[in-house]
C-alpha cells in the first residue's frame, strides 16, 4: 500500500493512491479528534485486545520465562484435560443451576415491587420505600456478603435465633451445601430488587394516564387496572429484560460466590469463573485456566446470541 | 360498599409488604451501627437490635489506635480519587471524537469498542497483561486496566450526540480548537451525565475488592474492602466450622469497620439517588 509503489504501476490501480490520499486528508482534518482518541485506543489495545491475544496461551504450555510466544504449543490438550475431568460436569451443572435459579426466582420480584409501589397513594411513603430499596446497590459486595453471613450465623445470627425461638434446631447455613443456592439467590433478590425496579417504574410512569381514566369510567377496580393495564403495558419491557438476563445467565456474579463459598460447599457453589480463579491465580496453572475461561466465554456468547435471536424472532428488540 | 372494603384491604397489605421491604433493606445497616457502639457483653447476649446497648466508642478507639484500618482507608481514598479522575477524563475526552458523525474511521473505532463488551480475554490473560506491563502490586494495576468502562463511554457518547450543535458551530466560527470546545462547551453542558457516570465509577472503585485482591501483594497497599474481606469473611469460615472458637476480632470492631467504610457512600447516597436512577435508565436504554 506504499504510495510510491502503486504510483509506479499503471492504469487500474491508480484508484488506490487517491483513496490513500483522501484517507490521509481525512486523518489530517481530524487530527485533533484522533489525538483525543489516542489514549482510548491505547487503552483498548492494551487492556481489552491484549488479553484476547493472550488467549493463545490456552493452546500452549505457558511458562513465565518463555513468554507467550516462546512457550510450547500443545493444541487442544488443556481442553481435553478439562472436558475429561470430573470437575467439568460439576462446574457445568453448578453454573447452569445457579444462573437458572437466579433468573427464575430473581426476575419477578422487581416487577412485582414496581407494580405494588406504583399503587401507593402516599407520595412520601412511596419515595421513602423506593429510596431505601436501593440502598444495597450502594454497598460493596464484601459488606453484603458479611451481612448475609452474620444474619445466618449459628451463634448470633437473627435467623437462627428465630429458629430456636420457635423451637427448631439451629442450622449451619454457610457450610450446608443444600442451602447455598437458596442463600445466593435470596441475597441477590434482596440486594438488586430496588435498582432493577427503577426500569419498570419508569416504564409504568410512561403509561398513558387516559387508559386508567377510561377504565375507571368503565367501573374497573384497582385490581383490574393492575391486571389489564399496568401489567400488559409493562410486558414489552419485561420481555426485553428477560431475554437480556437469560442471555447473560452464565455470567454468575462470581465475586459473590467467591465470598460466600468455602470448601464445604464447593460441590454446589463452584462455578466456571471461581474455578478459573483458583486454577489460574492460586495454583498458577495459567494455560489450563485460560482454556476453561475460553470455554466459559464461548458458552456465554452462544447464550447471548441465542437469546437475541429469539428476541428478534418474536419481533422484539435486538441487542444489535 | 364491598368494593370500598377491598380497596382498603389491598392498601393495608400493600403498605405492609412495602414496609417490610424497606425494613429489610434498611435494618441491616442500622443493626451494624448499633452493634458498633455497643458493649461486648450486650452483643454476645444478643441484646442489641435497634439501638446501641451500653453506648461506648471503644471499637472506634481500637480501630484508630491501630495502623491497619486507617492506612487501608487512605489507600481506598487514594485509589478511588485517582481512579475516578482517570475514568472521567478518559471517558469524557474519548466520547467526544466518537460522537462526531464524520470522524475518521468512526465505524471501525465504535465497533472495535462495542465488540469488547462481548469478547474479552478474561481473568487470566488480563492478569498476565497487567503483569507484563509491570503494573502488579502498584496503584496503576488498580486504576489503569479499567480506565474506561465501555458502557459508560457509550452512554456519554450518545449524550454528546444529542447535544445541540449551534454552540459548537459558533465556537468554530470564533476559531476555537476542538480541545477548547470540549473543555468550555461540551463538558460544562454534560455535567449531569458526567455526575451520573462519575457516581458509578466512584462506587466501582470504593467498593471493589476482587481486582485489588489479585493485583496487590503487599498487605500495606490493600484497600479497605480487601481488609474487610479478610476480617469478615475469611475469619468467619474458621469460626463457623468449630463452634466456640473465640472470634479473633470482637463484633463491635468488625461492625465499626463496616460502618466507617460505608460513611462516604451513605453520605452521598441521598443526594446521588437522582443520578443513580438516571444512570440505570441510560444504561438500560443503551443495553
Amino acid at each position: 500500500m506504499n504510495p510510491k509503489m502503486s504510483a509506479g504501476e499503471a492504469g487500474p490501480s491508480r484508484a488506490k493512491p487517491s483513496w490513500l490520499i483522501s484517507q490521509l486528508q481525512h486523518m489530517k482534518r481530524d487530527r485533533q479528534f484522533l489525538l483525543m482518541l489516542l489514549p482510548c485506543i491505547v487503552f483498548y489495545i492494551l487492556f481489552r485486545y491484549g488479553p484476547i491475544y493472550g488467549l493463545i496461551i490456552a493452546f500452549k504450555d505457558y511458562s513465565v520465562f518463555e513468554g507467550i510466544l516462546g512457550s510450547e504449543w500443545v493444541g487442544l490438550e488443556h481442553f481435553r484435560t478439562f472436558f475429561s475431568s470430573n470437575d467439568f460436569w460439576l462446574l457445568f451443572k453448578n453454573t447452569l443451576l445457579l444462573g437458572l435459579y437466579s433468573l427464575l426466582w430473581g426476575f419477578p420480584f422487581p416487577i412485582l415491587f414496581a407494580i405494588l409501589l406504583n399503587e401507593v397513594r402516599n407520595k412520601r411513603f412511596k419515595k421513602s420505600v423506593q429510596t431505601f430499596s436501593y440502598l444495597p446497590a450502594f454497598l460493596s459486595i464484601v459488606i453484603i456478603c458479611s451481612m448475609v453471613i452474620d444474619f445466618l450465623s449459628p451463634g448470633r445470627g437473627l435467623l437462627n435465633q428465630f429458629l430456636q425461638w420457635i423451637g427448631l434446631e439451629k442450622i449451619y447455613f454457610m457450610i450446608a451445601p443444600e442451602w447455598f443456592r437458596t442463600i445466593y439467590v435470596a441475597s441477590d433478590i434482596w440486594a438488586s430488587m430496588g435498582y432493577e425496579a427503577i426500569i419498570y417504574l419508569a416504564a409504568i410512569a410512561g403509561i398513558n394516564p387516559s387508559l386508567y381514566e377510561a377504565a375507571k369510567v368503565d367501573g374497573a377496580k384497582r385490581w383490574h387496572l393492575m391486571r389489564y393495564i399496568t401489567f400488559p403495558s409493562l410486558l414489552p419491557t419485561i420481555l426485553v429484560l428477560f431475554i437480556l438476563k437469560a442471555g447473560s445467565m452464565f455470567r454468575i456474579g462470581f465475586e459473590k460466590v467467591l465470598l460466600l463459598y468455602n470448601p464445604m460447599t464447593y460441590e454446589v457453589a463452584d462455578v466456571f469463573s471461581t474455578y478459573v480463579y483458583r486454577k489460574g491465580l492460586i495454583e498458577r496453572d495459567y494455560s489450563f485456566a485460560a482454556a476453561v475461561g475460553i470455554f466459559e466465554a464461548l458458552i456465554a456468547l452462544i447464550m447471548l446470541v441465542a437469546a437475541n435471536l429469539i428476541s428478534r424472532r418474536m419481533g422484539g428488540k435486538s441487542l444489535w | 360498599m364491598v368494593g370500598e372494603k377491598r380497596w382498603s384491604l389491598f392498601t393495608i397489605f400493600n403498605t405492609l409488604i412495602l414496609s417490610a421491604v424497606a425494613v429489610a433493606t434498611l435494618y441491616p445497616v442500622i443493626y451494624i451501627i448499633a452493634i458498633s457502639f455497643s458493649e461486648s457483653s450486650a452483643i454476645a447476649q444478643g441484646k442489641v437490635f435497634l439501638w446501641p446497648v451500653g453506648f461506648n466508642l471503644d471499637a472506634y478507639r481500637y480501630i484508630f489506635s491501630e495502623d491497619r484500618i486507617p492506612s487501608a482507608y487512605l489507600n481506598t481514598i487514594l485509589y478511588t480519587a485517582l481512579g475516578t479522575l482517570i475514568n472521567l477524563v478518559m471517558t469524557a475526552v474519548a466520547a467526544y471524537p466518537l460522537s462526531r458523525p464524520g470522524l475518521f474511521w468512526r465505524k471501525f473505532f465504535v465497533i472495535g469498542i462495542v465488540l469488547t463488551m462481548f469478547l474479552n480475554g478474561g481473568m487470566i490473560p488480563t492478569y498476565l497483561v497487567v503483569d507484563k506491563l509491570g503494573l502488579l502490586n502498584s496503584i496503576w494495576a488498580i486504576v489503569l486496566p479499567n480506565a474506561i468502562w465501555t458502557m459508560e463511554l457509550l452512554i456519554l457518547k450518545s449524550f454528546y450526540e444529542n447535544m445541540s450543535e449551534s454552540l459548537r458551530e459558533s465556537a468554530i466560527l470564533d476559531g476555537a480548537t476542538e480541545f477548547r470546545i470540549l473543555w468550555s462547551i461540551i463538558i460544562p453542558l454534560s455535567k449531569p451525565a458526567l455526575a451520573s457516570i462519575g457516581l458509578f465509577y466512584f462506587m466501582g472503585h470504593w467498593n471493589s475488592y476482587f481486582l485489588p485482591m489479585i493485583y496487590l501483594n503487599d498487605v500495606d497497599k490493600y484497600p479497605l474492602q480487601v481488609v474487610l474481606r479478610d476480617m469478615l469473611i475469611l475469619q468467619y469460615a474458621e469460626e463457623s466450622q468449630v463452634e466456640g472458637t473465640k472470634a479473633l476480632m470482637p463484633d463491635a470492631v468488625k461492625n465499626a469497620t463496616i460502618f466507617i467504610s460505608m460513611i462516604p457512600v451513605l453520605l452521598i447516597y441521598p443526594f446521588a439517588q437522582k443520578y443513580f436512577a438516571k444512570g440505570v435508565m441510560l444504561g438500560s436504554e443503551k443495553g
